[in-house]
């Protein structure tokens, strides 16, 4: 394993390399919390709490949310698509390598990149410009844990898409789809609270729930008890461990595309 | 037992037709017209520890077909191949410890960082001890001076320096084999001339095996004191290089624009040759692209300075241009049997 890791490095420092592209990021990040802000304050000017969320929740939950996307959003659909046309999949076959944790691996790196440069003084504006108020409790310690594990899962669904490039031409049309399904249905933008509640049962059921809203649940409702979160964990768990698996299997089974037809 | 051993090997692609116009790629969607391509028909070899080895063809003869085979990424259709006694394509991760690859046309170093990045990345890949390390930089150093590039973004470097930079790279874990897919391509004189050099140092010093495929046959000739020429996924020749060298060194190709050119002249041009220099002349002539026609001597049975004379003084020419001869013509000669 330990071979992976000057990946997670080499990652981390193209980061460094292209550092200003960052404070355009946190700019960008500004404006957005400060559109959704006076948005959810409009929506909140009749009433404390809408469907159980208070005002400071909601803010919370899009602004942890749009700190969480910046970590999430790596690219990998692309890069790992633009890998395998340009045959530069060639060059990772002839390594001692395997290439599902060599992506994982540079993708935690672009990870930890944008922990340090977006995230971390996103959370840092929202708790001293914005002055949201956090309720401690247990949630805040599994936090690390969920946002590993919806990296996981983000990362697959990724993985997946990118390896679509085997069988077709232009990743373009999915990756946009993919997108636009993720972002709504994940709470990266609503909090899932406010769909309707036959949607939020259909939504319990999918993986995408588990990439943001239950990481960013972790922080808004942190006093809530072990009987709550664990359960969430382990949803996030089988997700991870199904999804990570059933893209391995997929590439084995698109290499052989490459490695038996040609390319 | 030799380091490399090929049998028999055989590689056929499935190649879908893809009909004409907007129609046909709809119908291209629902059943598919497929042919297949022998891409490498059934050549056999071996390679002992140490060698050089050009491996040498036109576009599209199978060369880098079989280089992606030795290297397992391609699986075989048939046949044994088997390197350090394996086979490549079921021990890919293992096996890939022990070679070293250059894709010309690519780059496995990372784009975006210094150079040197990209070696401590190789180096806890491969799982290269840092005393190993330290002494490989230092003698690659001797050897290619490069150094003074580490700092620098990989994106910011020649095409030349860039290739240095992969060919070191590629010995990085003392490989047993490497496998350089034309390593000049697109390269000045310069520095072709130093990659040659660096190329015959490395495989000196460590007595690394090394199977290189270029279209340039003066790598050939600088390096290899065996090459193996493949046509159609056949191989034509394997053998010692003194035997090719004499032919393509022997021949010339004499590219002659002629004057009021039509196709009576080439015919003319062949008649007269034969009359001059006898039916067993050695000269073949070709017209190529527009009004441009190619003579090729044979320099042992005619001097090409008669030739020229003798053209100049019968025809109006325009232009004149004296080439060694390509790889292409290289192939036609050893198909006409001029090896014997």
């Amino acid at each position: 394993m330990t071979k992976y890791f000057p990946v997670i490095r080499g990652t981390y420092m193209i980061g460094l390399v292209y550092r200003f592209g960052f404070l355009f990021t946190i700019l960008g990040n500004i404006i957005y919390l400060g559109v959704a802000y006076y948005l959810w304050k409009s929506i909140y000017r009749y009433s404390d709490t809408l469907r159980g969320l208070t005002f400071d929740e909601t803010f919370l939950y899009v602004g942890l949310g749009s700190a969480i996307f910046i970590l999430l959003k790596t690219y990998a659909d692309w890069i790992i698509h633009y890998e395998i046309r340009e045959g530069m999949i060639a060059v990772y076959l002839t390594k001692p390598i395997d290439y599902q944790l060599y992506a994982l691996a540079a993708n935690f790196g672009s990870l930890l990149m944008g922990l340090t440069a977006v995230s971390i003084p996103t959370v840092l504006i929202l708790a001293f410009v914005f002055k949201v108020k956090v309720a401690l409790g247990v949630g805040l310690l599994l936090f690390p844990i969920s946002l590993l594990l919806a990296f996981l899962i983000s990362f697959s669904i990724d993985y997946f898409v990118g390896v679509m490039a085997f069988y077709s031409e232009s990743v373009w049309g999915l990756s946009i789809t993919k997108e636009i399904i993720v972002t709504v249905f994940s709470g990266a933008l609503i909090p899932l609270q406010f769909f309707p509640d036959a949607i939020q049962k259909i939504l319990f059921w999918l993986p995408f729930q588990a990439m943001y809203h239950t990481p960013i649940m972790m922080i808004t409702k942190a006093n809530q008890g072990l009987d709550v979160f664990l359960p969430m964990l382990f949803i996030q768990l089988i997700w991870a461990m199904t999804l990570f698996m059933f893209t391995r299997l997929f590439y084995n089974q698109a290499i052989k595309v490459l490695r038996i037809a040609g390319g | 037992m030799s380091l490399i051993h090929i049998q028999n090997l055989s590689k056929q692609f499935k190649i879908l037709n893809r009909r004409e116009g907007l129609s046909g790629a709809f119908r291209d969607l629902f059943s598919g017209d497929f042919r297949t391509v022998d891409a490498v028909a059934g050549i056999s070899f071996d390679i002992e520890a140490g060698e050089i080895v050009g491996y040498i063809g036109p576009n599209g003869a199978g060369k880098s077909t079989t280089i992606k085979m030795m290297t397992g990424i391609l699986k075989p259709t048939d046949g044994v191949i088997q390197v350090n006694g394996l086979a490549p394509y079921d021990n890919r991760i293992r096996q890939a410890q022990i070679m070293g690859v250059v894709f010309g046309q690519r780059t496995q170093l990372w784009w975006d960082l210094p150079v040197i990045e990209s070696f401590k990345i190789l180096r806890e890949i491969y799982k290269v001890d840092q005393k190993t390390f330290d002494r490989h930089m230092s003698m690659f150093n001797d050897l290619v001076g490069l150094s003074a590039l580490y700092t620098q973004q990989v994106r910011t470097l020649s095409l030349g320096q860039r290739m240095l930079c992969d060919i070191t790279a590629s010995f990085l874990h003392n490989p047993q084999v490497v496998f350089l897919d034309e390593p000049t391509i697109g390269l000045d004189i310069s520095i072709k001339a130093k990659i040659r050099s660096v190329i015959k140092e490395l495989n000196r010093e460590r007595n690394t095996t090394i199977i290189l495929t270029t279209h340039d046959l003066g790598d050939v000739e600088a390096l290899c004191q065996r090459i193996i020429i493949i046509d159609k996924g056949k191989i034509l020749y394997d053998g010692d290089i003194k035997k090719v060298n004499a032919l393509f060194g022997a021949y010339r190709t004499l590219k002659l624009q002629i004057d009021d050119f039509d196709e009576k002249t080439i015919q003319i041009l062949k008649e007269k040759l034969c009359e001059r220099f006898g039916d067993d002349n050695g000269i073949t002539v070709a017209e190529t692209e527009e009004s441009w026609t190619d003579v090729t001597i044979d320099q042992a049975r005619t001097p090409l300075s008669d030739v020229l004379n003798f053209v100049m003084r019968d025809f109006q020419v325009d232009d004149v241009r004296i080439l060694e001869i390509s790889m292409e013509n290289v192939v036609r000669k050893v198909y006409d049997g001029a090896l014997g």
